[in-house]
């Protein structure tokens, strides 16, 4: 841990990277593809990028933040570096972890780490946990228990909505929230409101049945 | 099919009638052993039942391997080759144990990175391991076969950490001529893939037939067509990524957490790559996130989770990335068959001439044999591998079939358009096992074929339907693998332990259900233990195995254990025989007395009973048939593809959980879907690069996207035997929907997926030769 400190302390020391001048090449590296640059051109853009990047590699990234998440109505503080996405933050760094939100793609393709930021779904591995300060956070954890399920995955299980069940946390909090919002919804309502989810086994239409029947179990 | 007249014999067996509780009494072989009874007649088995693990996965609890936290636990990642193939001259890792977090450094050989290919593996064990972590050049040389092949790998305190780690690695490759595209690896003078082979590429696999006699036959054919048929390779895309927690801390024990399809593959290779005892290493699959057939064995990412926790002396928590996933995780291979056939006016198939390539990177592909169910009276084909620097294919969901299905559905369907018969009729002609016959039928009429465009791109607007149909087949069956134990206590739980995995089929469920029923009781009332290798044996899932080889097992154990059970209770239920003592929801009745369980099990021993199942051959049976009909709408103008209705027909014998193989067989359909629609491998042939290498490129099927799906069970099949259903739900629905294109708009897309260019490019030559 005595090295850490070390480096914690050198961080503060350094001047913070430029973040225009990173989003320049970045904007640049993306043009490039489409548009073939001049090989001259390419070549100098490498360069430049290779300069920086060694320069990046020797200037430790950062301090660890200390924060304090609202997650499923307690208060959980946790220390993380601040480029840690609010997913890994609830899965790798709260004690006692949350690991019911999904990390499948990382880059907010599949829907498998959607969790509640005041009521609505987010992708927590498109957000940083430093983002996320303030909010009410709700995982799949927050909404019901094996004991007690919310009326959503209570219909889950009823209608065989899930089969390995990795893509499950996802859908159940999209859907839950989603009834919320349209508790009368029509099947194609559904089908647009799972449209960032995606699961592998194939159990769409039981998600759907299910999201429908949730729906009417709330209204009765 | 034909069976010999069996033995029968009458018993008496819980049931329920009109949602009744009753005695029957059914009349079952005389073997001996324990009997299924009717399909018809259980009370939870063939029922609907809802999965048990089912609140625990909803509820974001279920703990699978990628959940699994320990004090003091690493996260390790891969750094993977970024060229398709070079010779690795040094590696350098001395910047990346400098990172404060990073705890182990580790390298990559050949030896375990080109899995599925053991030519490889003989071929690079004679190379030297890279020497990582200091500035020495490797002493050997280790040559990487595909962009993405694990070169070295890192422990560190977080996965972000870990990911430093990786960029400050240093390697330095030679890079070598490589080849991707199958057509390339055919050319004079392409880069030798694989060390073995003997025409550039090609690695010669098996030739059936005569084809001397099938170019004799062609001269009396009223039809011929000659086509060529692709696929591209496609990813199996388990949501849980590849990987294991391997919790080894020093000592003489380890612990490992693995997403896998089978928990007994683990222990062994663990404990080759810590070096201790394969009986002290103990695998857990409490849940896991899918597999698809790629996952068995601990993989190289698992030989080097083992490498890095050894060195840590730490539990290390490997799960590959999704970019990992696509690169180095295996894949279905991709296919090239090029195929001649012709058929009679009557529509008698008669000569047939396959050349069938299996595209499967460094590995060997797979492909089921031409011309797959159906009979020619002159066939010959010729299977051959060809190799390319791409990563090893592996099994998925019933290999080689789909792309088989694919390509002699599609050729059947063009020689019926050609003749002019319904290519059902078609099919119904050259197909000798009636149970297709009886099953296109149901679908048929499920669908309503009737509907069909008659004439393939008929019909006004620019909104095209059309209609087609698909066949498939699977052998499954089981095999003697699985020890089953069951206890019942006095308190009167029950447990049923066997080692086996859950890959989301359903096994923890009908497990549970087999032994409840056996004991008249309900589901809640048994515990299943599973997913440990200190458990009874169990044999992996693949093949559409582990129903037909588990099933009989637990059915065995909970027989054996309620007769132990009876002979307990015989002096209290007046002497009864075991075998005559009933149990039932009514209680456990004998003797002309009846106990509630409760009572019944109060006079147990203090350590309750035990009874031990071992696979029963006759509660088992392989080989099923599936049929599917599919109705797309193909837009003429942007050549978009919409899938409107499937409906599949399959057999398996007894289901033992119909909602759950309902799941199944839409899984299956939708995942043809994918294959035919929207996914495939793209490579940059000049980069030797995967240019599609995650979600956002690689389309899965999504929710906007489901059509209507019909899963029957072909309940006309009354064999009194588990069967497994995964793999066959995949196989037909894949040349129904390029059928169904077909019929829709008159374009024939012989190569997967149908995206719209194909569409509209074939749209538009059919009007330039009008």
């Amino acid at each position: 841990m005595a090295d850490e400190h070390d480096v914690n302390s050198s961080r503060k020391q350094k001047s913070p990277p430029d973040p225009s001048r990173r989003r320049f090449l970045k904007g640049v590296g993306i043009a490039g593809a489409g548009a073939a640059l001049a090989d001259h051109l390419a070549q100098t853009v490498e360069a430049e990028a290779a300069a920086v990047q060694a320069e990046a590699a020797k200037r430790p990234t950062s301090a660890a933040l200390e924060l304090t998440l609202e997650v499923n109505g307690r208060r959980r503080s946790v220390s993380v570096e601040p480029r840690t996405t609010l997913l890994n933050t609830l899965r790798n760094h709260l004690e006692p972890p949350l690991t019911g939100p999904k990390l499948v793609c990382d880059v907010g393709t599949c829907g498998a780490c959607t969790v509640l930021m005041d009521g609505k779904p987010v992708y927590s591995c498109l957000m940083l946990a430093a983002d996320a300060v303030g909010k009410k956070l709700t995982t799949v954890e927050g909404l019901g228990t094996p004991e007690s399920p919310n009326a959503v995955q209570a219909a889950f299980v009823e209608k065989d909505a899930l089969m390995c069940g990795f893509c499950t946390p996802g859908f159940v909090t999209t859907v839950s929230a989603y009834l919320k919002q349209n508790p009368n919804p029509t099947l194609a309502e559904v089908r647009e409101a799972c449209k960032g989810n995606f699961c592998r086994c194939g159990t769409y239409p039981r998600v759907f049945e299910a999201a429908l029947a949730a729906a009417k179990s709330v209204k009765t | 099919m034909q069976q010999p007249a069996k033995k029968k014999k009458k018993i008496k067996v819980p049931r329920v009638v009109n949602g009744v509780d009753t005695l029957v009494e059914i009349e079952v072989d005389d073997e001996g052993g324990p009997v299924w009874g009717p399909n018809d007649k259980h009370a939870l088995l063939n029922q609907r039942l809802t999965r048990v693990d089912g609140y625990v996965k909803v509820s974001g609890v279920a703990e699978y391997t990628h959940d699994k936290r320990l004090p003091g636990m690493l996260y390790g990642r891969v750094l993977r080759s970024p060229h398709a193939h070079a010779r690795v001259l040094r590696v350098d890792a001395s910047e990346a144990r400098r990172i404060p977090g990073v705890k182990a450094v580790v390298g990559a050989t050949d030896e375990e990175v080109v899995e599925g290919s053991n030519r490889a593996s003989e071929e690079a064990e004679k190379k030297n391991r890279i020497d990582v972590g200091d500035a020495k050049p490797a002493k050997g040389e280790t040559v990487v076969l595909f962009a993405g092949q694990p070169v070295a790998a890192v422990a560190a305190t977080t996965p972000e950490i870990a990911e430093d780690a990786l960029r400050a690695i240093r390697v330095e490759y030679e890079v070598l001529p490589h080849v991707v595209r199958a057509e390339d690896a055919l050319k004079e003078g392409a880069p030798k893939v694989m060390p073995g082979d003997k025409d550039p590429n090609v690695e010669p696999r098996d030739k059936r037939g005569d084809p001397a006699k099938v170019s004799e036959a062609f001269k009396e054919c009223d039809a011929i067509v000659e086509a060529e048929y692709r696929t591209p390779i496609i990813h199996h895309s388990s949501l849980e990524t590849h990987g294991n927690v391997v919790d080894y801390r020093g000592g003489d024990e380890a612990t490992v957490y693995a997403s896998t399809q089978g928990t007994f593959t683990i222990p062994g290779d663990a404990a080759q790559e810590l070096g201790l005892k394969e009986s002290a290493v103990r695998a857990v699959v409490e849940h896991m996130g899918g597999g698809f057939g790629s996952k068995f064995g601990i993989g190289v990412e698992g030989m080097l989770a083992c490498r890095l926790s050894k060195q840590a002396k730490a539990p290390v928590h490997l799960m590959l990335t999704r970019k990992d996933e696509f690169l180095l995780a295996g894949n279905r291979s991709g296919s090239w068959q090029k195929f001649k056939a012709g058929a009679k006016r009557d529509g008698t198939l008669v000569a047939f001439h396959a050349t069938q390539y299996q595209l499967g990177g460094v590995g060997d592909g797979s492909q089921a044999g031409q011309p797959y169910i159906y009979a020619a009276a002159n066939s010959y084909r010729d299977r051959a591998s060809i190799h390319t620097h791409e990563d090893a294919s592996r099994a998925m969901r019933a290999p080689g079939h789909p792309q088989a299905s694919f390509a002699i559905e599609s050729l059947m369907d063009e020689l019926a358009y050609k003749l002019g018969i319904d290519p059902v009729e078609f099919r119904k002609k050259n197909l000798k096992d009636t149970v297709y016959h009886r099953q296109l039928d149901r679908a048929a009429r499920e669908i309503g074929w009737e509907r069909r465009n008659k004439a393939p791109g008929g019909g006004t607007g620019p909104l095209k339907r059309g209609m087609g149909c698909g066949i498939g087949t699977w052998g499954g069956g089981g095999g003697p693998q699985c020890k089953v134990d069951v206890t019942v206590a006095r308190d009167g739980s029950v447990v049923v332990a066997v080692g086996t995995q859950d890959l989301g089929t359903g096994t923890r469920t009908y497990t549970r259900a087999i032994v409840a029923e056996e004991f008249g009781l309900q589901i809640k009332d048994v515990v299943e233990r599973i997913g440990d290798s200190r458990l009874g044996a169990a044999n992996s899932s693949g093949g559409s195995t582990t129903s037909a080889s588990l099933a009989p097992a637990v059915k065995d154990a909970a027989v054996k254990t309620r007769l132990a059970v009876a002979e307990r209770l015989s002096t209290l239920l007046g002497g009864a025989k075991p075998e005559e003592i009933t149990f039932g929801v009514g209680g456990v009745s004998g003797g002309g007395k009846t106990l509630s369980w409760k009572q019944a099990c109060a006079a147990l021993p203090p350590a309750g009973v035990k009874g031990h199942g071992e696979w029963q051959s006759t509660l088992a049976a392989s080989g099923v048939h599936g049929v599917c009909f599919a109705e797309v709408e193909v837009d003429v103008e942007t050549g978009r593809v919409k899938p409107i209705k499937m409906v599949h027909v399959q057999d398996i014998g007894l289901p033992l959980n119909r909602l759950a193989v309902e799941s199944q067989m839409n899984g299956g359909m939708i995942q043809s879907l994918g294959m035919v629609l929207w996914e495939g491998r793209v490579m940059d042939a000049r980069l030797g690069l995967q240019l599609n290498p995650g979600f956002g490129d690689y389309k899965l099927p999504g929710a906007l996207e489901m059509p209507e799906l019909v899963p029957l069970i072909d309940d006309e099949d009354k064999r009194e035997a588990v069967i497994g259903v995964g793999e066959p739900s995949i196989i037909p629905s894949v040349g129904a929907l390029a059928n169904a294109v077909y019929n829709a708009c008159g374009v024939r897309v012989r190569e997967l997926p149908i995206t719209p260019d194909k569409i509209l490019s074939g749209l538009m030559q059919e009007r330039r030769g009008a």
